[in-house]
């Protein structure tokens, strides 16, 4: 897949994974993992990128005797994330096309 | 793997970068690490689970800008003696013109390189217009009864046309060459920094 586009996509799945409660790491990939395998380091990468866009907040939590960062999404990551579905709607109807455009060959 | 021996290996195969951001990565892994042992993962599986040390520590140098490794290396380890502050002062009518040669003659050779390439476009262009006004100019000498003399042209024209052809291949490979090259230089210097500083 395009990297550009797959990026986009990877961080608006890591945005709704912490959308209705704030979430950690190991939790985020679980979560995410029936839809999409990622590794830690990609995560990482991704929860950086959105830390500086100001999409989310990190904060530290004692959790059994050591800390444990939870995520925290902001109304910008919330705003990505409805931009993403209103998006979605003009490329699924060129998938469509294209999927039309195909079958008539 | 032990996670302790895990996060030693990544700690040397990124020795180079800024210790801010290595501390904070290798904090991330511990933290789902000790995640998944406390879900019932040996901690062998667990360090398994995460990948091996040598394709994570190169995924994070291919993400690491280059600007950072640079500035990371050139930061003194310690504060400057008063006696080296002098120096640089005055050693600075010696060392900074020959810093701002060294970088000059780098970005020349880059520059001259780009150049080849935009005139070997030039050179296409200039061809491709030179069919395109061969035809057309044939084709006026052949309507005005000038027929051999616009044969003659036309030929000349489609002998162009045909170069055109050659031409662009050759400027797109050698484009693709040079970006191609661009690249591996740019990942080999991250190396040689990051490497340097191992030995």
């Amino acid at each position: 897949m395009d990297i550009q586009l797959k990026r986009g996509l990877l961080d608006v799945c890591v945005l709704t994974a912490i959308k209705n409660e704030d979430s950690y790491g190991y939790k985020i990939i679980k979560d995410m993992k029936p839809y999409i395998e990622m590794s830690e380091s990609t995560l990482y990468t991704i929860l950086k990128r959105l830390e500086l866009a100001k999409m989310l907040t990190v904060r530290s939590c004692e959790h059994g005797g050591r800390l444990r960062k939870y995520y925290h999404i902001t109304p910008l990551g919330l705003r990505r994330i409805a931009e993403f579905k209103s998006e979605w709607r003009e490329v699924t109807s060129i998938y469509q096309f294209v999927i039309k455009g195909d079958e008539r060959q | 793997m032990t996670k302790q021996q895990f996060i030693e290996r990544l700690r040397a195969k990124l020795n180079g970068l800024p210790k801010k951001d290595i501390d904070e990565r290798i904090a991330f892994y511990i933290e789902i690490i000790d995640d998944k042992i406390e879900e019932g993962a040996t901690e062998e599986d667990a360090v398994k689970q995460i990948g091996s040390v040598d394709e994570i520590a190169e995924q994070i140098i291919a993400e690491t800008p280059i600007s950072k490794i640079v500035k990371e290396k050139f930061k003194p380890n310690r504060s400057l003696q008063p006696w080296e502050i002098v120096l640089l002062i005055l050693g600075f009518p010696l060392w900074f013109p020959l810093l701002i040669s060294a970088f000059s003659v780098a970005i020349s050779l880059y520059v001259v390189v780009w150049s080849l390439i935009i005139s070997l476009w030039a050179v296409f262009i200039s061809v491709m217009a030179s069919a395109l006004g061969g035809v057309v100019a044939g084709l006026i000498f052949v309507c005005t009864a000038q027929v051999s003399s616009g044969l003659f042209v036309l030929a000349g024209a489609l002998v162009c046309a045909g170069l055109g052809v050659f031409a662009f291949f050759g400027c797109k490979y050698a484009t693709q060459g040079v970006l191609a090259l661009t690249k591996n230089a740019v990942v080999g210097l991250k190396n040689r920094l990051l490497h340097k500083e191992n030995a």
